[in-house]
């Protein structure tokens, strides 16, 4: 039950800044759907969740957040690749300030538990 | 996992997404699930616990395929408050209806004539539109006998009167006066 509670919790978070991870892994690079996944895991975002990247891909593209195009696979089918748009670095820029001030606020209020208090 | 992107194809169907627009979807999913199967990745790991056809009206409605998302657990919630919201109105319909029967349920409080002053005839006072102590008060000057009320009672208005103002009564003759309160407010 508190596992539950506990992945619940961290899925919650996680929705609120998985857009700007999907971002961060194609600002330099383009990727296709599970190319994005690899490399959140490569950077040890394990687990994206209930409801995945692909609604959120698809957000991000009618955002003009990220571009697509097709392009072959190594010895697959064609794929559809992501890469962050102009306006897609900008959002990712901003979001990640947003993102630190965010944590840093609440580190600042969480750090009497570290410290032992509770 | 073609049964879970055949799925997806079905409800795409049913929303209505262009066609070259649900197949390019699908293509994209069974590309990432086939790779994800040959890296031992579970297709959960991709895709989640979703529902298929939830997953799939998701993605198009947030990629702008669809007009109005569909998300099925979200209107059987709605469902829910609609029904519950209609049993609270019910339930307040209900309460309201019979404050309002208690409310409007006349209070009787009964007064008698049994000896007026000696006067050879006695016409009754107007109480009507008085309150309840106020009436009393006229009554008792008039030289009515008239029942104690309850304080609570005070501020009631009288609505009613039996007999009416003016009714002459014969001197000493015991006559029953009937008045009707209704709480104030």
């Amino acid at each position: 039950m508190r596992r539950m509670a506990s992945e619940s919790r961290r899925s919650q978070m996680l929705r609120g800044v998985l857009d700007l991870c999907l971002l961060a892994v194609v600002v330099d690079e383009p990727a296709y759907g599970y190319e994005m996944t690899r490399r959140l895991r490569e950077r040890g975002l394990s687990t994206v969740g209930e409801g995945s990247i692909y609604p959120l891909l698809g957000r991000l593209e009618r955002e003009g957040l990220v571009a697509t195009h097709r392009a072959a696979s190594e010895g697959g089918p064609p794929r559809k690749y992501y890469r962050a748009s102009s306006t897609g670095r900008r959002a990712l820029a901003e979001g990640v300030r947003a993102w630190r001030d965010v944590r840093g606020e609440v580190d600042s209020v969480l750090r009497t538990i570290e410290a032992g208090v509770v | 996992m073609s049964a879970y992107v055949e799925e997806c194809r079905q409800e795409w169907k049913r929303l209505g997404v262009p066609e070259l627009l649900a197949e390019e979807m699908a293509t994209e999913l069974e590309s990432d699930l086939a790779e994800a199967q040959a890296d031992g990745v579970s297709a959960t790991e991709i895709l989640g616990e979703s529902d298929p056809r939830r997953f799939a009206a998701t993605w198009a409605s947030e990629r702008g395929l669809v007009a109005e998302p569909p998300p099925q657990p979200r209107r059987r919630r709605r469902w829910i408050w609609i029904v519950v919201g209609l049993v609270a109105l019910f339930l307040v319909a209900v309460i309201v209806a019979i404050i309002g029967l208690f409310a409007a349920a006349s209070v009787s409080v009964q007064t008698s004539v049994s000896s007026p002053q000696p006067v050879q005839a006695f016409a009754l006072p107007n109480l009507v539109g008085l309150k309840a102590c106020h009436a009393r008060r006229i009554a008792l000057r008039a030289g009515l006998k008239v029942q104690a009320i309850p304080r609570s009672r005070c501020h009631a208005v009288v609505v009613g009167q039996t007999p009416v103002q003016g009714t002459k009564f014969p001197f000493r003759q015991r006559k029953r006066i009937t008045v009707t309160l209704r709480p104030r407010g």
